[in-house]
């Protein structure tokens, strides 16, 4: 089966950088998440918003990719948020406690709404 | 948890799958696919289906990475078995030493973030996060997880 290998796309709305992830979030996927995260914190944002619409696998190595990006996020003050996760990816979120750390958003308007105070 | 006692097909009822995949990243999808499409065949279908599915790929990934050192030409062997009480999947690599089971920490999300424990090390506590019972088994030359769900009204955990 081939591997459908992540893709980031960066964007700025406001004062959130977004991160429109498509593919698989799992050992691949590092190189580019790395990079698209380095990206976003360039623009100094104060949130970073990961969009998990076109994600339809994350395995234990992309949890602990996720994992990586939030210490980072901490470590520069800046909120980490998700969104557009399926009900089995927020079952996992939560299970690891992620959603502990990280507010989870049904969809990017919610989360921008909410994190901008609109 | 460990079963000392390996059980054999006779245990079982009826196999309705067995194939294996060569030990290379991405392969565990390939499992994960080719096992849910068998349990939808047996009326697996929405979250149930999902959280079968993210339990084979971990195990498959732990039997490709840790048993057989992402050796292509090494095998993962997968059963998928019935009962007329339980859904089984048994998971085989070529792995020698003891089969992996509860070593290490349970990972906390606090401690990764605090830099004590490293990021990874999620897979067998998702695996038995996903599924009713996680059983491993091993021999000199094999380990072999298996994964149990109990067909129960909502045909699963």
């Amino acid at each position: 089966m081939e591997v459908r290998h992540l893709s980031v796309e960066v964007r700025l709305e406001g004062d959130i950088a977004v991160l429109d992830l498509t593919g698989e979030i799992n050992g691949f996927a590092e190189e580019a998440l790395s990079a698209a995260y380095a990206e976003a914190e360039a623009m100094d944002p104060s949130t970073v918003l990961l969009n998990f619409e076109k994600v339809d696998y994350i395995n234990s190595t992309g949890i602990a990719l996720i994992v990586g990006l939030l210490a980072k996020a901490r470590a520069s003050r800046r909120g980490l948020l998700a969104c557009n996760l399926s009900e089995h990816y927020v079952e996992i979120f939560n299970i690891t406690r992620l959603s502990d750390f990280m507010s989870v958003f049904p969809d990017e308007k919610t989360a921008v709404g909410e994190t901008s105070g609109a | 948890m460990t079963d000392p006692k390996p059980r054999t097909d006779a245990d079982f009822g009826r196999t309705l799958a067995d194939f294996s995949v060569p030990s290379e990243p991405g392969n565990e999808r390939l499992a994960m696919e080719t096992v849910a499409k068998t349990a939808q065949g047996f009326g697996f279908s929405g979250e149930n289906l999902e959280r079968l599915k993210t339990a084979v790929a971990e195990a498959t990934m732990n039997a490709m990475e840790h048993g057989n050192n992402y050796s292509p030409e090494l095998p993962v062997e997968l059963q998928v078995l019935a009962t007329d009480y339980d859904f089984l999947v048994r998971i085989t690599d070529r792995g020698s030493g003891p089969p992996p089971t509860d070593a290490g920490d349970t990972p906390d999300i606090e401690a990764k973030l605090e830099g004590l424990q490293k990021s990874r090390g999620w897979g067998l506590f998702l695996i038995k996060s996903m599924v009713d019972e996680m059983n491993v088994t091993g021999d000199e030359g094999h380990h072999t997880v298996e994964l149990v769900v109990h067909l129960g009204a909502e045909g699963g955990k």
